[in-house]
């Protein structure tokens, strides 16, 4: 009778807390990704009344799309250099942040202000930037390289579209190492100075595994944001010139709407989706093994 | 610093106290002001409104160069019908509106009436209402309903019809002593290209976006094949079915042959992808350069840099030496937009309501008068004899009353993708003409075409 009693209360305390979430939770991530998972067996362009069922006919056209490939490799070329640069950026600002400069603060809110524009506003902004100011630059200096727009040679748009993420993202990924960086505690660097340790072998050593969890979550959320990157490309190059530079979430826009293949588009959505999955998961696996305890 | 933070959470509290005020200001006094002119209205024009309750129907514009203008005809459609309101959501250019629509089919959220190329109508057959029967099927022009058909339905209203070719700037052409009617061939054109650069301005600008590049200049080689649509047809059956090749033909080489004497002489030659819809009006407008080659719809972002300079026209892009050819003297014109009415998400009121649109537009003075002058759009149908007033639309309209149109040839999303990213290769001296023309017979053979 007890027992039951205590069931009923967790009941009751788990809706009145976690039941309006559980809801918007189970209605808009957990439905619509079913629904899509369905609509990926059939034939359906995405207006039509009717629809076929086709089993696993779309997930084995995927394989046969060059386009897709494509895309999906350039995609993979994009976050390896994004997230590696970001990162890169991103530590190295947040050690020069943290070690007392004259006025760290107010770098840091400048450095952090570009991830307060949205992505459409601010691949608009960088396009005018490409294509008008460092060109009349180029002019102006006679630097032949600046002379002709980044965003309309094949392969400086990629290019642009790495310094642009890079940018967008450095100032957020720099807040979180420097809470990292906050966090190492003081006796331990004093007890390394004393040991001797100083300059790179200090950072190596000492700092760089404290702050490990930093590590974990920076390049996890730079993963994710740059495998599922759409407004920037949309705004900065549309994926021109000539579908160069399309990155896998606007090929499998493109799919689904413009070329109203919507049960290919979706399919290619989940494979996206466990390729995203399985590289994050491991990331994650893999960085927690190296935190450590101070 | 306790006294700072005090400071700051009082100013964001009062950020956010404003924004709320802010966002409950705004739609009392909207609607108090609508009520206002639909009570003035209604008093004025009882016999028509009388009946009815109050509908309001959305109107997906995809034509963003007239979104003021349409609004301004909304306005004026509720002063005759005060109790139907007509809110015009833009779609934004060079945005395929089917996108947007399927989009919007796939959040159940569909306006009335939808704006859409020509060649996607027939996708959404089974959400589109029956139009045969309605009063202004037998007011169109010849042909303009053509692509509109789905299983002998007639499911798209022709909203525009639009021209396209090389636009020229007379004040320029003047100057260099050219004279754009007697130009009928490519060398010809070549020359005037000559004498333009002889007097300091530069001879073209090409836009080098994909829909331009692929459904409109490159469609020009489809519609120089013949004079009427069957013919066309077996031409672009035999590209599909891989029977006819694209590289043997030779109003496309002709065409191309063409593209390449504009290519030497454009004003972007340095950095040819660079050229932006958004950017060419100025260059023309400002007689930077003496033609351009786009449509009739360009006249309004021209007319900013043009001042009171309203000497433009157009002229066929040539596609070979022999004036006589058919090509040389025929622009490309055809029903370019289409307007569906959805059955799916709307209700039956605000199908008539729309349907009531659609029949002012034709039928009333105010009506004509929007769609001609104020939208500056060609109309498709007979009974509006207004005359269009702007340069361009009337150039278009006297090759129409000339008999000198040829049917331009629109496609679905993925031809003007596919040809136009071959285009812009090409145009980006990135591919050679064999390479346009494999990447162009790979789309032909994709199966995207029925």
């Amino acid at each position: 009778m007890k027992k039951q009693n205590a069931l009923l209360t967790k009941l009751f305390t788990y809706t009145v807390f976690a039941g309006p979430v559980t809801l918007a939770f189970f209605t808009v991530i957990i439905i619509p990704f079913l629904y899509g998972l369905f609509l990926t067996f059939t034939n359906w362009d995405g207006v039509a009344s009717n629809f076929a069922m086709v089993g696993f006919e779309n997930y084995k056209t995927i394989f046969k799309d060059s386009g897709f490939i494509q895309s999906l490799k350039l995609t993979f070329k994009y976050v390896i250099f994004t997230v590696a640069i970001t990162n890169a950026v991103s530590f190295s600002l947040a050690a020069i942040l943290t070690s007392g400069t004259k006025g760290q603060n107010f770098f840091r809110a400048g450095f952090f202000t570009p991830n307060l524009i949205g992505g459409v506003a601010l691949g608009y902004v960088w396009q005018f930037f490409f294509n008008n100011i460092l060109t009349y630059m180029g002019k102006t200096i006679e630097i032949p390289t600046l002379q002709a727009s980044f965003l309309s040679s094949p392969g400086q748009a990629f290019w642009a579209l790495v310094m642009v993420a890079v940018w967008q993202y450095s100032g957020y990924m720099m807040i979180i190492y420097i809470t990292g960086f906050l966090n190492v505690p003081k006796d331990v660097l004093e007890a390394a100075s004393i040991d001797g340790a100083e300059g790179w072998t200090r950072v190596k050593h000492v700092i760089m595994p404290l702050i490990m969890p930093s590590f974990t979550i920076s390049v996890f959320l730079t993963l994710q944001r740059t495998f599922m990157v759409y407004d920037v490309n949309l705004a900065l190059t549309k994926g021109g010139p000539f579908k160069t530079t399309e990155l896998i979430s606007m090929y499998v826009y493109k799919k689904a709407f413009n070329e109203r293949a919507y049960g290919i588009g979706q399919a290619q959505a989940v494979v996206l989706f466990i390729i995203v999955a399985i590289i994050s998961i491991t990331q994650v696996y893999l960085s927690k093994k190296k935190e450590v305890e101070a | 610093m306790n006294k700072s933070k005090k400071v700051l959470s009082l100013l964001l509290c009062g950020v956010m106290g404003l924004s709320f005020g802010v966002g409950c200001a705004k739609d009392p006094a909207v609607s108090s002001n609508q009520n206002q002119t639909s009570e003035s209205q209604s008093a004025a024009n009882t016999d028509k409104a009388g009946q009815g309750e109050a509908v309001k129907i959305a109107f997906l514009n995809s034509k963003g160069e007239i979104q003021a203008q349409l609004e301004n005809m909304a306005k004026s459609f509720n002063e005759d019908y005060p109790n139907i309101t007509v809110e015009i959501m833009p779609c934004p250019v060079g945005q395929s509106p089917t996108e947007i629509l399927t989009t919007m089919y796939a959040a159940n959220n569909t306006p009335a009436i939808v704006m859409l190329d020509p060649a996607d109508v027939a996708a959404f057959k089974d959400k589109a209402s029956d139009l045969s029967d309605e009063k202004w099927v037998s007011d169109a022009m010849p042909g303009s309903l053509d692509t509109l058909k789905a299983d002998d339905k007639l499911i798209g209203f022709p909203f525009a019809v639009e021209g396209w070719g090389l636009i020229y700037n007379k004040a320029v052409l003047d100057e260099a002593g050219v004279d754009a009617s007697a130009i009928n061939t490519t060398s010809e054109l070549e020359d005037a290209f000559k004498k333009i650069e002889a007097s300091g301005k530069k001879g073209v600008v090409i836009t080098s976006a994909d829909w331009s590049l692929g459904a409109h200049l490159f469609t020009t080689a489809y519609s120089g094949q013949a004079d009427n649509m069957s013919d066309i047809k077996a031409f672009l059956n035999g590209l599909a079915g891989g029977s006819t090749q694209i590289k043997d033909n030779a109003v496309v080489n002709g065409l191309l042959d063409t593209f390449d004497v504009m290519k030497k002489y454009n004003i972007a030659k340095s950095d040819p992808l660079s050229a932006t819809y958004e950017t060419n009006p100025e260059v023309i407008g400002s007689e930077k350069v003496g033609f351009w080659f786009m449509g009739n719809w360009a006249w309004s972002p021209i007319k900013d840099f043009a001042g009171d300079n309203t000497a433009f026209g157009f002229i066929p892009v040539p596609v070979s030496n022999n004036e006589a050819d058919y090509g040389n003297n025929h622009m490309p014109a055809a029903t370019t937009k289409a307007l569906i009415l959805d059955t799916a998400v709307n209700s039956k009121e605000q199908q008539e309501a729309a349907k009531t649109f659609l029949n002012w537009i034709v039928y009333e003075a105010k009506g004509q008068k929007g769609l001609v002058e104020e939208c500056s759009i060609i109309p498709a149908f007979t009974n509006i004899t207004l005359e269009i007033n702007d340069p361009l639309g009337k150039s278009i309209q006297s090759y129409i009353k000339d008999g000198k149109t040829s049917i331009g040839v629109m496609l679905s999303n993925k031809h003007w993708g596919d040809v136009g990213a071959a285009m812009q290769k090409y145009l980006g001296d990135y591919s050679t003409r064999e390479e346009l023309f494999a990447e162009i017979t790979t789309y032909w053979t994709s199966g995207d075409y029925k």
